[in-house]
């Protein structure tokens, strides 16, 4: 069951343009997303093939619409509440 | 940086969320996030890698070591591949008369961050992932990159442990410039494939 | 473990379709490439991204020609593969190149 991030030879996709003199993350909540997933997995929370597997597992639509470091972002809540680590009320933050 | 407005905005405010409760559960801290990421800005960069090409164009041996085993090289020039999630090996592929690499990751976006910093959008994206394998020859066309047609390309797909990093053909004419000189030579996007150096 | 494979050795990937997570591309599947040398040895992804036991492994840079991918192209792709999804090349079929 190939998954959606496997698009090695697959046809279609929109160009990606160059952006000249692109800064290392595009906001503060990238830098943080990237921070914080480097500090979980050090800590064991998680590994690095748990965290590919999760951007993985995202429904085809949503990875694609999805930025980068939001693939990210919603890898790493889904670990933590699968996990029991925060809970899917924290995270929504109702 | 700062965070605009548009689609990004509400992701910050769950992202501090988020931040905020792994605060208040002891998993991470803001301050050790904040220092951890500066001391990896400062360290990363893409001169790293041109200063690693600059030196093997100047150095047989050096140049001889780098491609036998580039990660024990690396410390040569006060580099590493350490200091991320966990180390990976560096496999440095060179351009020839006859070969052309070029670096992609198709199942996410695997790059030698630790060394070079974080990897450009367009390197991230589906379209690159997906066509570069496929059509190299195209995609390299579309960056202004033209081998020969004498010229065989190799695709490197970072599909384990290993991060790919190129080292292009010194350019002609640059016969008695410093290795300073040199590394200025170099783009990120020579590293990746997509550029001539 | 010693390694099952040795540079120059043709190898055929596996062409299985598995419902987790892999490194084995999809372009990659059920292809006959030649090994280009050792990588290292590393756990399994299919197995740690599941939370099952892996011990290191022997992984692979093996180089594939396009034709043989994608039934075109002149170029090569080399990809790092786990030992888990290579097999031998049939002799047979090696015999026919």
């Amino acid at each position: 069951m190939s998954r959606i991030n496997d698009v090695g030879g697959m046809e279609g996709f929109p160009l990606a343009g160059q952006e000249l003199n692109e800064p290392p993350f595009h906001a503060d909540w990238e830098a943080h997303v990237f921070a914080m997933n480097a500090a979980l997995i050090r800590r064991g929370c998680y590994n690095l093939d748990e965290f590919r597997d999760a951007i993985e597992r995202m429904p085809p639509q949503q990875y694609l619409a999805a930025s980068y470091y939001e693939r990210w972002f919603h890898a790493i809540t889904a670990l933590l509440v699968e996990k029991g680590v925060l809970t899917a009320q924290e995270v929504s933050g109702d | 940086m700062s965070d605009h407005g548009g689609p990004g905005h509400g992701l910050a405010a769950r992202v501090r969320h988020v931040e905020a409760l792994l605060e208040r559960h002891g998993l991470v801290d803001a301050t050790e996030l904040d220092r951890a990421l500066e001391a990896f800005l400062s360290r990363a960069s893409p001169a790293n890698g041109a200063r690693v090409v600059a030196r093997a164009w100047l150095d047989e041996g050096f140049r001889a070591r780098l491609l036998a085993d580039a990660s024990a090289a690396l410390p040569e020039l006060g580099l590493s591949m350490g200091g991320g999630i966990q180390e990976q090996r560096l496999k440095v592929v060179a351009n020839t008369e006859t070969t052309h690499n070029v670096i992609v990751c198709t199942l996410c976006s695997c790059y030698p961050i630790s060394l070079l910093g974080p990897s450009p959008t367009w390197y991230k994206s589906e379209s690159y992932r997906s066509r570069v394998v496929r059509d190299p020859r195209g995609v390299l066309r579309e960056f202004g990159c033209m081998p020969g047609p004498d010229v065989e390309i190799t695709v490197w797909d970072a599909t384990a442990e290993s991060r790919y990093m190129v080292l292009p053909r010194r350019p002609a004419g640059t016969a008695g410039h410093s290795e300073a000189e040199l590394a200025g030579l170099v783009t990120r996007n020579g590293l990746i494939g997509v550029a001539d150096v | 473990m010693t390694e099952r494979f040795r540079p120059g050795d043709r190898v055929l990937t596996s062409r299985a379709d598995p419902v987790h997570h892999t490194r084995l591309p999809r372009y990659a599947r059920g292809a006959a490439g030649t090994v280009l040398e050792l990588e290292g040895r590393y756990p399994l992804p299919d197995d740690r991204s599941r939370g099952l036991p892996a011990e290191p492994e022997p992984v692979y840079a093996v180089r594939f020609r396009a034709a043989e991918l994608f039934g075109a192209g002149d170029h090569q792709v080399t990809l790092a593969l786990w030992e888990s999804y290579l097999r031998p090349l049939p002799e047979e079929a090696a015999r026919g190149e």
